[in-house]
């Protein structure tokens, strides 16, 4: 499995009556994606609207970020068990447009610890400076679902319209030439030419049990990952629509976009590519719903890394707050007892600031912790010259905005690994 | 630049432990490290007075000399306020906290301190100070009044304080947001990798080490026992009288059990939004579990419930609220001569 | 003092040296699942099994 990525730069988007990649400027025919989307009749509606990098404007609240992508035939499918049937992901060249990305803002909050506004793309001001999405061209897809269909049901329809809006973009650049191409090294426990050199795993929640999934939320190849047990994944699953996130996020969140562009799993291909060490393979975990649970999760997956990947040492990150948390260092101290080195990607969970109330673990061994801010963090918010919401309710929600806290910015405060900011402890 | 400098009466010159009981004198002008303090601090920096009092003195009348301090340091419209250095001495170091914190947030001016990390002094107020690490010896009296004049001078300036390391003070245990250049990711490889090549490594975040608590001894005659039961699930009367909050509470309350066999879940509501209530309002006792207690008091397996359980909310709940709840629920244990308590936690 | 309590870790973590594993964190001293009498009979075992402890001079 050697997934190629095919990179096609975005500089800007606009409406147009052909769908086609000029250079770097990408028309898109809205009726013709409209269509396309329509065909799920839970929705009565699709509209649309550009964002450029930098402009004075938000949107809001925010459902998911994906990078449009689109696989070439003779490899994998697109958002395989979602929009496609679920066979392995990873597989042949995949094009992108890079600087570019979906956005689909829901009708309403999520809820839970986003608010009344969930989360924000904040595309200027103080807070633009913290997110990498400030800087990419947007299309923003607002789905309107049908009154009286169940939530679950509206959910699944903002994620599919999603990604569906992703994959009709990038193909549009399945006849251009890319301006770069990169194939990723053979990577895996069996792999040969990286001996001697530290063999490393990454160890990745996917979903918290503290709410049960949707019958029908997909996550892991269209699963909803109730009941399942740790599994092994090749990297490029990950990286090529295996994935997604659920449907509620907590703290910093979790967006498609950046399991496409995973920062760990990148930086590790990087590693294995500089041959500074071995990348033998990932673990992507649940946290669970109770001490019974968490015990299982935790051993399966500290006995998949050191088993079957002969890991000597893990990376490891959470989905989510507290539970998530004891989880994942609950598994990096499992994997020290057994000789695996690890480090823990934790966020600020104290309330007052203060570094007795931040940790909900004391493992000696688990000593080694990069640790993400966003709990302290608020900036102005200032008046924008354009508001994008997903319904009146949502934009009035955002009106009355004059500050915003780093955990409502999509992308500063992120748990896959693309944060800069970091809590400090003084 | 005005300042006021605190001194005790060693470093103050007016003698050793038999003059600790001296009382609270007012010099004109610099005194002892003061002299080296006022030309470390440069510029317009002048000290226009210094405190000397006796470190047994200060320590046996500390309200009277706080206010004192305070009523002179406004009086000489001194914008900078420095106590110390103290190294090891723990009145000193004691005394010297409890100005600089009281300045602090009284007069609202810049305040600097030092002494060594195992001052007492230091455990009490680092968190609220900066206070310079001086270790104990004052052999190093001017490395440490360098880096207290470069802390003041930048406290002054309203600049940006540096970590621990950088600036040379007791860490705070306090946390605040920076954006840095790395990603959490790239940080998270380097730190994994230093760590399983041997190489050095500092950790963004080192957990917190909850003292032990000495296990009380066993009771040893349980059916002559005063036992009271306490949660921390939230369980109150309905309407929550003591309107004890959900989250971070900061409230608790003692609820009458007088001559009740068993709790009704009309009688009393949840204030805790960490858990699924409908178990517990259904029947009250699967948190405060009066009934099976008043049966272990018929049988005689103990000698009586107390007639009053504690209540409050255990929910994401600050360490600086939880500790005082504890603190007075336990004054309470004593104050109605319970001999063992039950405590249920969600 | 004894502690009845599902989170055995955050127990563990702050010091708390007589622990007794409660019945999950909804409902710590029952079992909605189980009948009236099955679970008083739980809550009684729980209640004596902290008693116990009480007068237990080892660490649980």
């Amino acid at each position: 499995m050697r997934l190629t990525l095919a990179r096609h730069p975005v500089t800007d988007i606009r409406f147009e009556t052909a769908t086609r990649l000029e250079g770097t400027s990408l028309f898109v025919d809205v009726e013709e994606l409209r269509r396309n989307i329509l065909e799920d009749d839970s929705l009565r509606n699709v509209d649309f609207e550009t964002v450029c990098p930098g402009e004075n404007c938000r949107a809001a609240p925010v459902f998911d970020i994906i990078e449009p992508r689109a696989k070439e035939a003779g490899g994998s499918q697109d958002f395989p068990g979602i929009l496609g049937s679920p066979v392995t992901a990873g597989m042949g060249t995949t094009h992108l447009l890079a600087g570019a990305a979906v956005t689909v803002l829901g009708e309403r909050a999520a809820g839970g610890s986003g608010g009344a506004i969930g989360r924000v793309l904040e595309m200027s001001g103080p807070a633009a400076g913290g997110s990498p999405y400030s800087s990419l061209n947007h299309l923003i897809v607002i789905p309107h679902a049908r009154s009286g269909i169940p939530n679950h049901a509206v959910q699944k329809a903002y994620r599919v319209a999603g990604l569906k809006a992703s994959v009709y973009l990038a193909r549009a650049a399945l006849s251009q030439r890319p301006a770069s191409i990169e194939t990723f090294d053979p990577v895996g426990p069996t792999e040969k030419g990286h001996e001697g050199l530290p063999r490393v795993a990454y160890v990745g929640q996917i979903f918290s049990r503290q709410r049960k999934p949707e019958v029908d939320e997909q996550i892991l190849y269209g699963a909803n990952t109730d009941g399942m047990l740790p599994v092994l994944l090749h990297p490029d699953e990950w990286l090529d629509g295996a994935l997604v996130p659920s449907y509620y996020s907590s703290l910093g969140g979790a967006e498609t976009y950046f399991y496409q562009n995973h920062p760990v799993i990148t930086e590790l291909y990087w590693r294995h590519h500089a041959r500074e060490l071995n990348f033998v393979g990932t673990v992507a975990t649940i946290a669970g719903s109770d001490n019974e649970d968490r015990d299982r999760n935790c051993r399966a997956a500290a006995s998949l890394v050191k088993w079957v990947l002969n890991a000597e040492a893990a990376v490891l990150t959470k989905y989510g707050g507290g539970v998530p948390h004891a989880d994942m260092a609950e598994t990096a101290r499992l994997l020290e007892g057994m000789g695996v080195r690890t480090a823990v990607m934790v966020s600020d969970m104290s309330r007052d600031r203060r570094v007795e109330s931040a940790l909900l673990f004391n493992f000696p061994e688990v000593n080694a912790i990069v640790y993400c801010g966003g709990n302290g963090t608020r900036w102005n918010a200032p008046q924008v010259e354009r508001v994008i919401t997903g319904s009146p309710e949502a934009g009035e929600a955002l009106a009355g905005l004059r500050e915003i806290g780093a955990y409502n910015v999509a992308g500063v405060a992120n748990q896959q690994g693309a944060s800069r900011l970091r809590a400090v402890v003084y | 630049m005005r300042v006021v400098h605190y001194l005790n009466q060693f470093f103050g010159g007016v003698g050793g432990e038999e003059r600790a009981g001296m009382r609270l004198e007012e010099r004109e002008g610099a005194a002892g490290p003061g002299r080296l303090l006022e030309q470390l601090l440069g510029g317009n920096a002048k000290i226009v007075k210094t405190l000397v009092c006796g470190d047994n003195y200060a320590v046996e009348h500390q309200d009277e000399v706080i206010a004192s301090v305070l009523k002179k340091v406004q009086e000489a419209k001194a914008e900078l306020f420095i106590a110390g250095p103290c190294f090891e001495a723990g009145r000193y170091g004691m005394i010297s906290g409890a100005l600089c914190s009281a300045v602090q947030s009284e007069l609202a001016i810049p305040v600097v301190t030092a002494m060594a990390g195992e001052n007492p002094g230091a455990d009490l107020y680092r968190e609220a100070l900066y206070i310079i690490d001086s270790g104990p010896s004052s052999a190093k009296m001017r490395d440490v009044l360098v880096k207290m004049a470069e802390l003041a001078k930048k406290l002054v300036a309203r600049e940006e304080i540096g970590l621990p390391g950088e600036e040379g003070y007791l860490r705070r245990g306090l946390i605040r947001d920076e954006f840095v250049e790395q990603t959490a990711a790239k940080r998270l490889v380097d730190m994994v990798m230093a760590k399983v090549t041997g190489g050095p490594f500092e950790s963004e975040m080192v957990p917190t080490s909850f003292e032990p608590i000495p296990m009380p001894p066993a009771v040893k005659d349980l059916s002559k026992a005063r036992v009271m039961l306490i949660t921390d699930g939230g369980l109150v009367p309905k309407g929550n009288p003591d309107r004890i909050e959900g989250s971070a509470a900061t409230r608790w309350g003692a609820y009458s059990i007088e001559g009740l066999d068993d709790l009704k879940g009309d009688d009393y509501e949840i204030s805790h939004g960490g858990y699924d209530p409908r178990f517990v309002q259904e029947d009250p006792d699967r948190l405060v579990p009066l009934d099976a207690m008043r049966e272990m008091e018929r049988e005689g397996k103990i000698g009586k419930l107390h007639n009053e359980f504690l209540s409050t909310s255990g929910l994401a709940n600050p360490l600086s609220n939880t500790r005082r709840i504890g603190r007075e629920m336990a004054e309470k244990v004593k104050k109605e001569g319970i001999d063992a308590v039950i405590l249920t936690s969600t | 003092m004894v502690q009845i309590t599902s989170a055995l870790p955050i127990a563990k973590m702050v010091g708390s040296n007589r622990v007794v594993l409660g019945h999950g964190i909804v409902h710590v001293a029952g079992d909605a699942s189980l009948s009236f009498q099955e679970e008083k009979e739980l809550r009684r075992n729980l209640v004596l099994d902290a008693l116990k402890a009480l007068q237990s001079a080892e660490k649980e």
